[in-house]
Parts: structure tokens; C-alpha cells; sequence
């Protein structure tokens, strides 16, 4: 493992030094693609082979519950940080939702796991392959190992999850692999971050709206996270069971480290970040959005329960509806003040086609 | 000669390859690059380029349009209003003078397409009959002899909520993708996404329905063509149900043959997001390109045999016309791009032209 990070931190290095143009949409884009998106996928990819690992030991009765539950939450937490991060190829061919299956209004994570265990008793990793999305991904995993119903502590029920619960791992390692391995090479991802045209980006600011597209996607997708649960669009009527990861009572710590992630594209990595793009002259700007990170990270890290239990409280509900407040105003500065600033387009026919 | 075979001749020019209106356009001169697109501040603009980065001209318009008709023997063209709009536009493509805002009559509204016909007398429009939304109608405009368009007639489009219409190669036919689904008047809104009737539809101008076929899913809303000389015609759909069905997006009906899917790999069709966009056809080449804007991907495939010609990313990819070497195509966020398919690998080449903003369609003069 450690091998593999080397050889890639050297194909990172010669990757640098390629785009060493001295423009800084180019070296912004080939920072950020090395320093934080790769690296947020290999840190994804790791925790992937150590789910297979945790999953092989736990029914091998070499592992207990909890260990296997940490594991998980290790994964799904290195997942939630890819969010702002999803460009390239796990943003292709609907492979994101094979990780994750959000939202899930009508409860399909529990009803097609036990459709697909009622048909498949034993399922293969083929099985898994050829399933739906719902049962391939985390959700799934997430269901098996914290659901209620459901008592991995009883050797029957071990028995019956457990080929599943190991062959989710397995396609999600591969799922990992196989993106990972797409970022490498000459024509990888990588590459098309750091030396242009190239087939996928014509010049860097075609990278960098990529980046922040996915970057503000993901801010977005933080009010819809939160907001769900909160109730707003369903008349301030709290929704505890449409929350992401309500079952690993992990909704909070996934959106914090969504908003970990956002930050990173925002400070970036040296002197190469979206901050150090605006000039001078867009210094309120880097004040308000500075301000604005912070303030959502004081209200994330305050809060110290999960939040299925928070909405139950009236006076943290009105916290949460601030932190929502606060997701809405990074949202709206980088959308609107930061595309604006950087002379980037976000979307036109791919979100009001015909 | 025949009044068929003539049509054939002078529609030549008006279906597939699309290299339109040769017969103003200097030869040996950079092709004319016609579209709508915004600026930065979001106004609208129908924009003439020549592919070397020229602007011809960039005439405001009240509103987005979505597809542009050339006249077939003067410079002049039609930005059609996107739907709901109720505006399109008659350019001179030498000046860029903005000749005439034509507008529907009261309860009916553009659907963003529209063709002249081969004489270049009659204008054809996809329009939806507001009294009774979604009721397909075919506007039917003369251009008189000062050069601006009058409301003449209409036709039924035998469907629901048409979009793209285009000429058969015989001239007389029309191909008509009605989306098959309903919007009320000033919306976009689908109101009947549970019962959605999409269909193609052969018609002549004299208002009847030659055939009319479906796809399996009726949730797969038909809304671009293009169509070879031979009488090929490619339509591709804009799915509205659920993102995790495995829905084909392409159909084709060759002549003779009933409609039926164009065959595309899950490796593609995954990438598409159940959303195409354009597609257009290189007759000579015999090849179909096609833009994903959601799944950001361009995909070329050779018409007769279905075999994959190219799947490459391009963010926000829209209008795809053919070119002398392949296909143009532009993007809402990026550079437009020119794709060489004369040879077994396509080579990309990003165009000089600004980025990003570039609407729907394009066409090629």
C-alpha cells in the first residue's frame, strides 16, 4: 500500500512539474487534481480494501461487531469527502450511485436488500454485480450491519448477511479500483488536470469550472442533506428517516466532511487554490467566503448529538436551520460571487436543456 | 424534370450532412457557425461565426431560442423560439439585421423547431395548441416577397407536444418527433409525465399522416432527428421516469423498416443520463453523433453499422452539426470543438471560438 503511494506521489510529482506553464488556472487546476481530488480517491480506494478486509474478518469470527461498524463508517466518511471532489470518472455512468443511495424516500435499501436475499440466498459477487445499485453500495452495507431488524451478533442472521455483506465490499473495492485507475496513466485524469487540450478539457478554465461545478453541486447537495430531515420541504414536519446515513446516526459527521473537502478546494494546496485565484480586487469576496467556512464549521463541530436526535429538540432545530443558513450562503458565494469572479460558466444545457 | 426529383435535389442540402446554403455562401470561405447563445450578463443572442472565430454578427433577441432554419436559396435564417416562447426571429445572415419578430397566434406556442421548405415559400413550425395543451400543431408560415413570414395555415403534428421536424429526402414528407409531453401555456411544466404518448410521425404538407410508431417505454420522450439522404432517420429521446432504468435513447427507422432502437452499448448508454441532447449525421461519412450534456460525453457512431466510432468527454456538449470533416459541436461551459472522422482515430481539435453559453443546436452554413 504504502509502495503504491509512493509510485503515485512520483507520478504526481512529474505531473507538476509538466504543468509548470505559469499560468494559474493551469497550475490551480493541476494542484488541486493532484494534491486533493487523487488523493481523496486513493484515501476512498484505501478504505475500500480495508471494508473488504473488516467484512472477510467479521465472518470469519475474527472481528467483532463494532470493528466492523468503525470500518464502515471509515469508508462512508472517505466517501462523503469525495462529494465536492466528483469529477471524472465517478461522475460517469451512474458509478456514484452504486456507493451511496440517497435519497431514498420510499426505504428501497431495506426492501430490495430483502428481495434480492429472497432470490439469491447465497448471493455470488456476480449477483452483486448484476444487481440493482440500491444493494451494491454503502447504503446497503449500511443497512446490514446498523438496520434494527437486522442482529449480526446472532450466528444465524451472520450466516444469512454475510456472503452479501462480503460481496458488497468486494464490488465497491473494485468500483474504487477501478476509478482509481482511470486518474493514472497518460491519458488518466490526472493528466487531463495538468496538460492541456487534452480529450476531455480543451484549457484550464474548462478544468477549473469542472472543479468548482462539482464543488458547488456538493453545496448544494448539503442543504438537501440537511434540509430533508429538517423538514422544509415537507411543511417543517422533521423527516429523521430521510436523513442520509440515519441508520449510522453519521448524517453530521458526513456533511462535515463534505464541508472539509469544499474547503480544501478553497485553500487549496501552496499558493494554488480557488482563494488565491480571485485578485485583489475580489478581496471582500475571499473575507465573506473565509467567514462563511468558518461559521459552518463552529456550527457543525457544536453540535454533539446525532441528528436524529436533534430534531427532536426545538432549540436545536433552530441551530440546524442556522447551519442550513450558513450551507446556503457558501453555496450561494461560490455559485454565483466565485463563477462570477473566475469567469466561469456553471451549467447551461446539461441543467435547462430541451 | 420530375417536380419529385428536383425537390430531392434542392432537400439534398436540407437533411443530414447540413452543410446548409451553399448557394449564397462564398466558396473557399470558413463555414458560417449559426446558433443561439447568451452572454454573460444572460441576454440572448442569435450569433454568426465563421469557425475560425469571426463574428459575423450577434443580433439580441428577446428570449432563448433553441434551433436555427436556413432558407434554402437566400441568406437569410430563423432563430425559433425555445419553448414557451412565443417569438422567433428572421435574420439576414449577411448583416445580421434582425428582419422580422414573428409571433404565434393567440393559444399556441413555439416548441424551438422549425424547416422551410425546399422553395423556400413555406416555413413549418412545431408548435403546442395552448386551448388544448399539448395538442401537436405544425405552424404553417409564407415568406412573401418583402421578405417576412405570415401565418398561412396549420396542420396537426398527430401527436402530443412535437419538437424537432425535419424533411424526408423526398421532399414532401415531414418527420415529426412529438415528445408526447403536455405543457400549458407560458410553462415548461410536464403535466403528464403517468401518461405520456410520444411517437414519430411521417406527414405530408398536405396534412395527412402517412405512419405514425412508438418506442416500447412511453416515458421516453422523442425529441431530436436527423435524417440521411438515403431516408435514415435517427431520433433521440429524453427519458422522464426513473434514472435507474435501462432505457435506449437512440431509435432509428430505416427506409422501409419500422422504428426501432439504434443498438448502444451499456458502457455508453450508462453515460448518457437518460438526456441526449442534438444529434446530427454526416451523410458522406455515414456517421451519427449525438451530445449528452448531463453525462457530458460525445458519442459518434457509424450509421449503418452501429459500431462505436468515439465516446469522449465535453462538458456540457450541445448543439453537433456535420462538417466537411466531421462534426462541429458547441457547449454551454467550454470551447467548441471540431471532431476529424476522416480517419479510423477521430481527432479533436478545440475551435477559436468564445466558450461557453453556446444554446441547443447548431447549424453549419
Amino acid at each position: 500500500m504504502m509502495l503504491k503511494k509512493i509510485v503515485y506521489g512520483l507520478a504526481g510529482v512529474s505531473l507538476l512539474a509538466c504543468s509548470n506553464s505559469g499560468d494559474p488556472y493551469q497550475q490551480t487546476s493541476a494542484a488541486l487534481g493532484e494534491q486533493v481530488i487523487y488523493q481523496a480517491h486513493q484515501q476512498w480506494q484505501a478504505s475500500n480494501q480495508q471494508l473488504v478486509s473488516s467484512a472477510q474478518a467479521f465472518c470469519q469470527d475474527g472481528q467483532d461487531l463494532t470493528q466492523t461498524r468503525d470500518d464502515f463508517l471509515h469508508a462512508q466518511h472517505a466517501w462523503a469527502a469525495l462529494q465536492p471532489l466528483l469529477i471524472g470518472p465517478l461522475n460517469e455512468g451512474n458509478r456514484a450511485w452504486q456507493v451511496q443511495f440517497w435519497p431514498d424516500k420510499k426505504n428501497l435499501v431495506a426492501r430490495q436488500v430483502k428481495q434480492f436475499l429472497k432470490a439469491n440466498p447465497e448471493p455470488s459477487l456476480a449477483d452483486v454485480d448484476r444487481g440493482s445499485v440500491v444493494i451494491q453500495g454503502l447504503s446497503a452495507y449500511e443497512y446490514l450491519v446498523f438496520d434494527p431488524e437486522i442482529d449480526l451478533g446472532d450466528a444465524m442472521q451472520k450466516q444469512r448477511y454475510c456472503p452479501l455483506l462480503q460481496n458488497i465490499a468486494v464490488h465497491q473495492q473494485q468500483l474504487a479500483d477501478e476509478v482509481v485507475g482511470q486518474w493514472q496513466g497518460q491519458d488518466g485524469m490526472l493528466a487531463q488536470l495538468t496538460a492541456f487540450p487534452n480529450q476531455r478539457y480543451a484549457e484550464p478554465l474548462e478544468a477549473l469550472t469542472a472543479i468548482l461545478q462539482a464543488q458547488v453541486i456538493s453545496l448544494d447537495g448539503l442543504k438537501k442533506k440537511l434540509g430533508t430531515p429538517l423538514g422544509r420541504t415537507s411543511k417543517d414536519i422533521v423527516q429523521p428517516y430521510q436523513a442520509q446515513s440515519w441508520r449510522s446516526q453519521a448524517s453530521l459527521s458526513n456533511l462535515s466532511a463534505e464541508v472539509e473537502s469544499a474547503l480544501a478546494l478553497w485553500q487549496g494546496v501552496d499558493t494554488h487554490s480557488l482563494r488565491s485565484l480571485l485578485t485583489t480586487e475580489h478581496a471582500e469576496l475571499v473575507k465573506q467566503i473565509d467567514a462563511a467556512y468558518l461559521q459552518a464549521q463552529h456550527e457543525l463541530a457544536a453540535f454533539k448529538q446525532p441528528l436524529s436526535e436533534l430534531l427532536q429538540d426545538e432549540q436545536q432545530r433552530k441551530a440546524l436551520f442556522t447551519l442550513y443558513e450558513s450551507f446556503d450562503r457558501l453555496h450561494r458565494l461560490h455559485e454565483k460571487e466565485v463563477a462570477r469572479a473566475l469567469g466561469v460558466q456553471l451549467g447551461f444545457n446539461a441543467h435547462d436543456g430541451d | 424534370m420530375q417536380r419529385r426529383s428536383f425537390l430531392a435535389g434542392s432537400l439534398a442540402a436540407l437533411v443530414g450532412t447540413a452543410v446548409l446554403g451553399w448557394r449564397f455562401w462564398p466558396q473557399g470561405r470558413q463555414p458560417l457557425l449559426l446558433s443561439a447563445r447568451d452572454n454573460t450578463a444572460g441576454e440572448h443572442f442569435a450569433v454568426g461565426y465563421t469557425l475560425s472565430g469571426e463574428q459575423l454578427f450577434a443580433t439580441q433577441v428577446l428570449e432563448r431560442c433553441h434551433d436555427i432554419c436556413m432558407h434554402p436559396l437566400l441568406p437569410l435564417a430563423v432563430f425559433v423560439g425555445r419553448r414557451p416562447s412565443t417569438h422567433s426571429y428572421l435574420i439576414d445572415l449577411q448583416t445580421g439585421q434582425l428582419l422580422q419578430t414573428f409571433t404565434t397566434p393567440a393559444n399556441r406556442h413555439f416548441q424551438g423547431h422549425a424547416v422551410f421548405d425546399a422553395q423556400g415559400e413555406h416555413l413549418y413550425s412545431t408548435e403546442n395548441d395552448t386551448d388544448e395543451p399539448g395538442r401537436g400543431v405544425i405552424g404553417v408560415w409564407k415568406l412573401n416577397s418583402a421578405q417576412r413570414l405570415q401565418r398561412a395555415t396549420e396542420l396537426s403534428s398527430f401527436g402530443v407536444g412535437p419538437h424537432q421536424l425535419l424533411w424526408m429526402p423526398d421532399g414532401e414528407t415531414l418527420v415529426v418527433a412529438n415528445g408526447g409531453i403536455r405543457t400549458e401555456s407560458g410553462s415548461r411544466e410536464e403535466l403528464n409525465l403517468d401518461a405520456m404518448e410520444p411517437s414519430l410521425v411521417l406527414m405530408n404538407t398536405a396534412g395527412a399522416c402517412l405512419s405514425k410508431e412508438v418506442l416500447a417505454d412511453s416515458m421516453n420522450s422523442i425529441r431530436h432527428l436527423a435524417v440521411a439522404s438515403d431516408g435514415t432517420v435517427i431520433a433521440v429521446q429524453q427519458y422522464q421516469g426513473d434514472w435507474q432504468q435501462r432505457i435506449d435513447l437512440l431509435a432509428v427507422k430505416r427506409p422501409q423498416q419500422a422504428f426501432q432502437v439504434f443498438p448502444v452499448a451499456e458502457q455508453q448508454r450508462s453515460k448518457m443520463q437518460q438526456y441526449a441532447a442534438s444529434v446530427a449525421i454526416h451523410d458522406e461519412l455515414r456517421l451519427v453523433a449525438m451530445t449528452a450534456p448531463r453525462g457530458a460525453r460525445v458519442f459518434i457512431w457509424d450509421l449503418d453499422s452501429a459500431e462505436l466510432r468515439l465516446d469522449a468527454p465535453f462538458p456540457d456538449c450541445a448543439g453537433v452539426a456535420a462538417s466537411a470533416e466531421g462534426f462541429i459541436v458547441t457547449s454551454g461551459v467550454g470551447r467548441c470543438r471540431a471532431y476529424d472522422c476522416r480517419s479510423t482515430n477521430i481527432r479533436m481539435q478545440p475551435l477559436s471560438l468564445p466558450a461557453g453559453r453556446w444554446d441547443n443546436h447548431a447549424r453549419l452554413v
